[in-house]
């Protein structure tokens, strides 16, 4: 393949297609950031566009235009404390108390190096493992999956600061939200309260826009914080190299667990930054200091993001198989310019594999540019009058909640999911659990009922699947680790005392 | 003083409430709804097809995707519209002759004016590649010695119906595991978990399986060598048609306007070409004809579901 390599570069080093580079990271970028309007809003805004142009400058805007999107959430979780999209939602944890305390710039530097690494990684093993990951995809199944969600809810505990239990509770409301809607399984809709608007379930977007920013609007608004805030800092810092490198197995271990989840089916982004967040809490050294701005926080949930891209990309090109929502629109444009993903793109037309690639590095690396010029702008935004601001993170949230399906009740949901949420920050219940109860409960429950038909309706035919037993012997060993742990620490103290 | 402007103002609206009247249509921009994703079976053939009227009419074509529950939520939005020939939808023929009988939709075949039927695919009995069946007769061997597993999307959709319509004929059994969309499926094919799907051509294509069999009349010429299932004893036909409705109600001028104009654009060669771009059929049927094979659909498809067992 790489004997291509200079041809495809000649062929990409068009104006049209650096021009598409540049307007697709800066406009995804820009939408990434805007709460409610993710990656798929972003590219479906670019889809009538793409008509019109040569395929190697269309596939260009769109890679970037998902690149960037992806990234452009975690401004928007740093700066105003509501992620633009789902993925972002665990940058929220550490990166907004990091803004908080003043130091919005560094934040953005954390978030987008860990970007552009993340993403730059799963691009890696796009392109030297693409079909081995892909067979890999195929052969985790149902059961697979299963389990897989298991170990996923697990990171609930993670991300509950203070009470564990308020973070079960939560991650229950989130299953339950999940459950509303069409029933994959028998093709019927539930607990629609026979308003049809709702036979499609809740959308995502509009209950995290609703728990993050309307809350956060009605909670500035409701309640008067007298305390002094630091006059944030404007721009875009990037920390020096040696906190970056006692850093570097959380950036390198949050990058994995992206790519491998992208590379599955079902899990998705969200999740994976959960995960990530989860896993790097677990195994830090700085593990106190999660929750309150610890850069770690914000490594491990935006370089999970961003390698989700690659990983995503793995069946997308590999078996023409989308791996999640925003490779589901680019499949189809893709398939308008007639190249058609999936083996035979790799045997036959290898350049514009290559052409992919080349383009997907360049996305990556520009995001560097955008967010350090973008920085100077976005930051100042913290220096807004409070009121100004918040009204327009109302505004752009509302027409974000209604875009995502065009169904005016997102929007209403999205309202009231607000309320809900102010009184859930009164009693001190952790929002992210219920982000992640609703990213994975609808795949929670499919993969099971899938896996029971599969089993006969045997539950316990599911451990003869080894690669399930081992993931789930690992949840069983992630759940009981801490109370090993504090027998072991006491029996080293009861054994010192004796001694 | 007073009167003699509320007289202006009267006299004034009605100038120009008559002047639109008898304005050409179209005189503003014209909305299409798409009932799925972007980028989807559906949206690809609706985009192309409003990129030609846009050009036809000479107007903005505002294309909108309002998606969920099998289309019926983009659907129930669309009959609620003012039939006034803005508001236009391009939908497939789930949406508009299963999903109203299978669940309790507040639209029917009345709600909407056919105007032209635009594209078709038949469905296709596939397989994948290493599954060690290589024609249709492998296939129901199989199944008669049971633990055959087909996926497809939920139960009611078409290739769940024609699935089973399959296994009836054949006097065979399949086990159905409902999946959110193909792709899922396919995924579960490649791992071996399901055994066959029925899916459209281009599914055979873009994931490189295997079709066994075609269920409609004729061979089609993409896949000239699959035999129908009439050739393998039972005469089976489903297939997905995509249609451009208007709401019931619409004036029959701006119906006879829009048919005209659907003629036009699914002849264009910028269309044709699209089309085969995306591996689609392009399948136009008039007003008329239309009309009368869209009910008939309706009527159909019901008593399909009543007979599989899928409503009461």
């Amino acid at each position: 393949m790489l004997q291509h390599l200079p041809s495809v570069i000649d062929q990409l080093a068009t104006f049209e297609v650096l021009l598409s580079i540049l307007a697709g990271s800066l406009f995804g970028g820009f939408i990434g950031a805007l709460p409610g309007m993710g990656t798929v809003v972003a590219l479906i805004v670019a889809l009538p566009f793409t008509f019109s142009m040569s395929s190697p400058a269309a596939i260009a805007l769109l890679l970037s235009i998902y690149c960037s999107s992806v990234y452009g959430g975690s401004i928007s979780a740093i700066l105003i404390n509501t992620p633009g999209t789902p993925q972002s939602a665990a940058t929220v944890l550490d990166g907004y108390p990091m803004a908080k305390r003043g130091k919005a710039d560094y934040a953005l530097g954390w978030a987008t190096v860990a970007s552009v690494f993340g993403g730059l990684f799963s691009l890696v093993l796009l392109v030297f493992l693409a079909p081995q990951l892909a067979a890999v995809s195929v052969h985790f199944g149902q059961v697979e999956t299963f389990a897989l969600i298991v170990f996923s809810l697990t990171c609930i505990a993670w991300v509950s600061r203070g009470s564990t239990i308020k973070g079960l509770m939560a991650g229950s409301m989130g299953l339950f939200l999940a459950t509303v809607g069409a029933d994959t399984m028998t093709g019927f809709s539930r607990f629609h309260f026979d308003i049809y608007e709702l036979q499609g379930g809740f959308s995502l977007i509009s209950i995290l826009v609703g728990l993050f920013a309307f809350s956060e609007v009605f909670y500035r608004a409701a309640i008067r914080e007298d305390e002094v805030k630091p006059i944030p800092n404007v721009g875009f810092k990037v920390a020096p190299w040696p906190e970056w490198k006692s850093r570097m197995r959380c950036l390198l271990q949050s990058s994995a667990i992206g790519s491998f989840i992208g590379v599955l089916p079902g899990t998705g982004a969200t999740a994976a930054t959960f995960i990530a967040y989860g896993e790097a809490k677990r195994v830090s050294k700085r593990r106190d200091k999660f929750g309150t701005g610890e850069p770690e926080g914000i490594i491990a949930s935006e370089s999970a993001n961003n390698a989700v891209t690659g990983g995503a990309l793995v069946p997308t090109l590999a078996l023409g198989i989308p791996g999640d929502g925003g490779t589901a629109v680019m499949m189809g444009v893709l398939l308008i310019h007639g190249v058609t993903p999936g083996v035979q793109l790799f045997k036959n037309q290898p350049e514009i594999m290559l052409g992919a690639f080349v383009t997907l590095f360049f996305a990556n690396v520009i995001l560097l540019l955008i967010g350090a010029v973008g920085a100077q702008g976005f930051t100042r935004v913290l220096r807004l009058p409070e009121p100004m601001l918040m009204a327009m993170v109302l505004l752009m949230s509302l027409v974000g909640a209604y875009a995502v399906r065009g169904n005016p009740v997102d929007v209403i949901v999205a309202v009231a999911a607000g309320v809900v949420g102010v009184f859930l920050r009164l009693i001190n219940v952790p929002m992210a659990p219920i982000v992640i109860g609703m990213a994975l409960g609808r795949t929670f429950e499919e993969s099971f009922r899938q896996g029971m038909i599969l089993k006969g309706g045997n539950f316990w035919a599911f451990f003869e699947q080894p690669i399930a037993d081992g993931i789930l012997l690992l949840t069983l060993v992630v759940v009981c680790w801490p109370m090993i742990a504090r027998l072991i620490r006491r029996r080293g103290m009861a054994e010192k005392t004796v001694g | 003083m007073r009167r003699i402007l509320t007289l202006a103002g009267v006299a004034a609206g009605l100038v120009v409430g008559g002047a639109t009247a008898y304005a050409e249509y179209p005189e503003k921009n014209i909305h299409v709804m798409i009932p799925f994703s972007a980028g989807g079976g559906t949206d690809v053939p609706g985009r192309l097809f409003s990129i030609e009227l846009e050009k036809i009419l000479d107007t903005n074509i505002i294309v909108t995707n309002v998606t969920g529950a099998g289309g019926t939520i983009g659907a129930t939005k669309l009959s609620k519209e003012k039939p006034d020939g803005y508001h236009l939808g391009f939908m497939p023929v789930g949406t508009t002759t299963t999903q109203p009988h299978i669940r309790k939709t507040a639209y029917s075949d009345k709600s909407w004016e056919p105007i032209c039927m635009v594209a078709q695919g038949p469905l296709y009995v596939t397989v994948a590649k290493d599954s060690g069946m290589n024609t249709f007769q492998d296939l129901i061997d199989r199944a008669k010695e049971g633990g055959v597993v087909t996926g497809g999307p939920p139960p009611g959709s078409l290739p769940h119906i024609a699935q089973a319509a399959v296994a009836l004929a054949h006097d065979v059994e399949f086990t159905y595991i409902p999946h959110e969309g193909i792709n899922e499926v396919v995924k579960s094919m490649l791992g071996g978990r399901v055994h066959m799907a029925i899916w459209f051509g281009d599914a055979a294509q873009r994931f490189d399986l295997v079709p066994l069999a075609i269920l409609d009349s004729k061979r089609s010429e993409e896949f000239p060598d699959v035999p129908t299932a009439a050739e393998l004893g039972k005469p089976i036909e489903h297939y997905v048609w995509f249609g451009f409705f208007a709401p019931a109600g619409t004036p029959s001028d701006i119906i006879e306007k829009l048919s005209a104009a659907c003629e036009e654009a699914v002849q264009q060669p910028s269309f044709v070409e699209g089309m085969a771009k995306a591996k689609r059929l392009i399948r136009y049927m008039p007003t008329d004809e239309f009309r009368e094979f869209f009910t008939d659909q309706y009527k159909n498809n019901g008593k399909l579901l009543r007979d599989a067992g899928l409503i009461k």
